[in-house]
């Protein structure tokens, strides 16, 4: 019986300690804005991209004087690429950061995670990466995207397919929701334009030998392959691709490629990819609000944050302005105020145009804003834009 | 001892916010979990690196039968454990002729396989888009959705967990299960059936943790193949030899030292350093503390 | 069918880095009894340490290889001293416990080093593949399999060869005999996993400029130590040769001919199937070091 006294006797401990951290410091003065992130594990980059452009977001609305006269803080948790650490970082934001709105998670799964907890307190979320179609379909009237889905980007390539002379495509997707989204939601657009749907492969998200699919591919006779994972990854496949000599057209989906990144890494392989992107950070002018584009760059080169990404962290300034013009319209940093003000949010981020449209089951939908989408190609070892595109 | 029962017993009362319950909830899932583990690795002598394949069979199981097939959570519960037991027996009677390390490799590798199946078999499992929107159980009218009601629930189930392993540890077949620890050889020239005992052990094992899948799952309401990442695995293996294996109340504290640690360095550190000191504060314990919490605790108190 | 050679191919380059992956851990695994979470981790750190010398001290390629190298050892050793030694008398889940911490704060320490961004390292190579008929090979991958097998040819010696192996195959076998002997028992283990630890490195900066470093690297290629280990038999150098080979091929082909997706369940299903009709591993045969 000691070992169970002794238990017994570490709970009540417990119980004291946590008694002593509960107490809570008094609401201060910043508007607080959670921010769930995946900071560590296999997609840090990519979260501290979006960490690093919601920062900027933040330091601006400060030096503007901030947000109903008080200053922005930022309440920064990692969801460490794990749907369970998302949840319980939502949980931590809402009930002992007491934010009255939050931006996240990064990947479908831990936006998924965490949505649950949106409705369990009555907090507002903004999306700004995931794209599962599910998470504004699921009747979660606390969620707020500003990323397109996938169909919603396959929709944005559609104008461009015949120019491309997509004729027969093959796939080739990380193995994730995202991968598997892209491929069902593109596979369908490409249908729809009398392309044939060739082989569809997949590899793990930690995969770094992709040959075995190259080679499948190659045998197809496709003339494009559609390529949806993370920049290190096309790295590999771009790399492995021109070592098989898989001679055909290569889209990248997403938005998650970097093409300067794969220039530095891929070299040649590069040459001649083009890539769908939600920010054009070479041409800031040809953004919705080129300014503001161009302001963003600058701002980012500044602080010494790597090029490569832009095409990303961008998703973290527009998610944070987006919530910060929620408060202002709402009047007060309370959360159901702040939802409530989110719908007649329309403002232009760094990707274009905000403003959000119905989605999902009547009486309770989510929130789905319509971004602008871009074609690049990697010419000459520079990024350009298509002929097709450049042209209209 | 009657001040920590009542304790836990009224923590929805005294504790100051929700997100402590739900750090005791989570606490309690992983105390089913590590008790389970601690079947296998303590009792018996053989690590289970596969133990998060019979937690998400659990958690899938429970989640399917309640969306697909409209089963209640009072059923679905005893089928998720029903179904990781059977993995348990499968593990059990395969892994008939290995010890120590093989053992080990053959469970890390079942987890691999059911973890690769519950990403590429999008039929059955949705894949990597998980599954969603799992309904919280209801007792009769009342939803136990609430916190605190999920909290007793919980609670409960360590509880029978607990029990059970008691029950197990203290009679004819925990006495069989250390005799295969200590020496399986004489064990076996003494006439105990070391591989009946053994497939017992792993379906007791399995069992406890795939009914702490089904509360996991009821409880976040999402179900995707990261129930069978590694670093499930990794938690629990960390709290049963941390606690201190061998005993009934390591895996308790194990789990809770290492449920509310994560949480309270998310606290105390900014996002950069957490799973750094999380890794230093693993090293530094073991270290000082090899053999367990709970053990050095009683050789202290013994003195 | 004609992709077969090329599948091949692959698949022994692959190998060569996963038999170097084993050989090192069969050592610490099978030889010293420690279950070495943090190998993929020596994996990582040879990565990043020949990313260092090269593009930021621009020191020639080789060089940069023998630097990785060593700082596995150097580290390998460290550790070794610091956290193994102090333990030796602990039960074998203590042991593992600080190494999944010590994987932990590796990996964690490299993310707050180097960030998440994967790092390409600058190799000089020609990129354009070499072709014979139908295969295309980069020359790159054709140095990473010659070095691969330098490699391993040149840890078989050592442990075969030379009096330092010698003892180790003493230590392991017979440590009584071998103290009585005089081998200083302590040094053979520091000197053990200083060696598996360098062969992890090496494995890393040889594979590091065909991928990519980044923090994350080391866990699946662990994970594949451990199988290529078993499939080898614990502590049978030879053995892991041939299961690291092995898995390579095996798992070129199950991408190729079976599922892209299931890849890595290859993997798994070999270590099932070879612990169910040959747990001592492929060449169980063979003495149980070296």
């Amino acid at each position: 019986m000691l070992k169970l006294r002794v238990v017994l006797v570490l709970v009540a401990l417990l119980a004291v300690a946590a008694l002593g951290t509960g107490v809570t410091a008094q609401s201060t003065a910043p508007v607080k804005i959670g921010v769930i992130q995946p900071l560590s594990g296999p997609v840090a980059a990519s979260g501290n991209y979006v960490r690093m452009g919601a920062e900027i977001a933040r330091d601006w609305v400060n030096a503007r004087g901030g947000v109903l006269g008080r200053k922005v803080e930022l309440v920064i948790e990692d969801n460490k690429s794990d749907p369970k650490e998302a949840a319980s970082a939502a949980e931590k934001l809402i009930v002992r950061d007491k934010v009255p709105a939050i931006m996240g998670a990064w990947g479908s799964s831990m936006t998924l995670a965490a949505m649950p907890k949106l409705e369990e307190y009555g907090v507002p979320m903004v999306v700004e990466t995931s794209s599962a179609a599910s998470i504004t379909k699921r009747g979660n009237p606390w969620v707020f995207r500003i990323s397109p889905p996938s169909e919603m980007e396959a929709l944005g390539l559609e104008q461009y397919v015949d120019k491309l002379g997509v004729k027969r495509a093959d796939f080739l997707a990380v193995n994730t929701d995202w991968g598997r989204g892209a491929i069902t939601a593109f596979g369908e657009m490409l249908k729809k334009k009398g392309v044939v749907v060739g082989a569809a492969e997949f590899m793990d998200q930690a995969a770094t030998d992709m040959n075995a699919q190259i080679t499948k591919i190659k045998g197809t006779g496709g003339d494009t392959l559609f390529l949806t994972t993370s920049v290190e990854q096309i790295t590999l496949v771009l790399k492995q691709a021109q070592e098989q000599r898989l001679a055909r057209k290569i889209v990248t989906t997403g938005g998650s490629s970097s093409p300067n990144q794969l220039i530095k890494q891929a070299g040649a392989a590069a040459e001649g990819t083009y890539h769908i992107l939600f920010f054009m950070p070479w041409f800031p002018e040809a953004m919705p609000d080129g300014r503001l584009a161009k302001a963003f760059v600058d701002e980012w080169s500044k602080r010494g944050h790597p090029f490569e990404g832009l095409t990303e962290g961008f998703r973290g300034h527009d998610g944070i302005a987006t919530v910060v013009e929620a408060v202002r319209l709402a009047g007060k940093d309370e959360a159901k105020a702040i939802r409530e003000a989110l719908w007649n949010v329309s403002i232009t981020g760094v990707n274009g145009p905000i403003k959000f449209d119905k989605d999902g089951p009547a009486g309770k939908e989510s929130g789905q804003s319509k971004p602008s989408i871009f074609v690049v190609q990697i010419k000459d070892g520079k990024v350009t834009l298509p002929d097709f595109v450049a042209k209209r | 001892m009657f001040i920590g029962l009542a304790a836990l017993a009224t923590a929805p009362a005294w504790l100051p916010s929700p997100y402590h319950l739900h750090i005791l909830i989570m606490a309690g899932i992983f105390a089913i979990l590590a008790l389970s583990l601690n079947l296998l690795l303590g009792y018996t002598g053989q690590l289970s690196l596969g133990h998060a394949a019979f937690f998400g069979i659990g958690a899938y199981t429970s989640a399917l039968l309640t969306l697909s097939l409209e089963w209640s959570f009072w059923a679905a519960l005893p089928a998720a454990t029903a179904a990781a037991a059977a993995a348990g027996w499968a593990i059990g009677r395969l892994a008939l002729k290995l010890r120590g390390a093989y053992f080990v490799l053959v469970t890390i590798s079942f987890a691999g396989v059911i973890s690769l199946v519950s990403v590429n078999w999008m039929e059955l499992t949705n894949g990597p888009l998980g599954l969603p929107g799992v309904p919280a159980p209801t007792l009769g009218p009342w939803s136990l959705r609430t916190k605190s009601a999920y909290y007793y629930l919980v609670l409960a189930g360590v509880a029978l967990a607990w029990l059970v392993c008691r029950r197990l540890v203290h009679s004819r077949i925990g006495r069989a299960f250390l005799a295969l620890r200590e020496n399986e050889a004489l064990a076996e020239s003494v006439g105990i059936d070391v591989t009946r005992y053994l497939v017992l052990a792993a379906v007791f094992s399995a069992a406890l943790a795939g009914m702490a899948g089904s509360l996991y799952a009821h409880y976040t309401r999402f179900v995707s193949p990261e129930v069978f990442l590694f670093t499930y695995t990794v938690t629990m293996v960390i709290m049963v030899v941390a606690g201190g294996k061998g005993t009934l109340a390591g895996p308790l504290i194990g789990a809770l030292l290492f449920t509310v640690l994560p949480e309270a360095l998310r606290e105390a550190t900014s996002w950069q350093w957490q799973m750094l000191a999380y890794g230093v504060i693993l090293v530094l314990l073991i270290f000082f503390l090899p053999r367990g919490i709970v053990p050095t605790l009683a050789l202290w108190t013994r003195r | 069918m004609e992709a077969l050679p090329q599948h091949l191919v692959n698949g022994l380059v692959l190998g060569g880095t996963y038999a170097l992956l084993g050989i090192g851990l069969t050592l610490i695994f099978g030889l010293m009894n420690v279950v070495n979470f943090a190998h993929g981790e020596f994996y990582t750190l040879g990565a990043y340490a020949a990313f260092a010398a090269l593009a930021l001290a621009d020191v020639p390629f080789l060089g940069a290889l023998g630097l990785a190298i060593l700082t596995g050892v150097v580290l390998g050793a460290l550790t070794e001293r610091v956290l193994l030694r102090p333990l030796r008398g602990e039960s074998i889940d203590s042991v593992m416990l600080v190494m999944i911490g010590l994987w932990i704060a590796m990996q964690n320490t490299e993310l707050l080093a180097w960030g998440g961004v994967a790092k390409s390292i600058p190799h000089p190579f020609p990129t354009a593949p070499l072709t014979l008929g139908p295969l295309g090979i980069a020359p790159l991958r054709l140095f990473v399999l010659a070095a691969a097998l330098g490699l391993i040819l040149g840890a078989h010696m050592i442990i075969h060869q030379t009096r330092l192996g010698r003892a180790m195959r003493a230590t392991f076998q017979d440590p009584d005999t071998a103290a009585l002997m005089g081998v200083r028992i302590a040094r053979i283990h520091t000197a053990t996993f200083a060696l598996g630890s360098g062969l992890a490195a090496a494995a890393g900066a040889l594979l590091g400029p065909i991928f990519l470093a980044y923090p994350s690297m080391g866990d699946l290629a662990a994970l594949k130590a451990f199988s290529v280990v078993i499939l080898g038999g614990l502590g049978n150098v030879a053995g892991a040769t041939l299961g690291g080979l092995l898995l390579g091929i095996a798992e070129e082909l199950g991408a190729g001919y079976v599922s892209s997706g299931y890849r890595d369940a290859v993997g798994f299903v070999i270590i099932i199937l070879v612990l169910l009709f040959r747990p001592s591993g492929l060449l169980a045969r063979a003495e149980r070091i070296g």
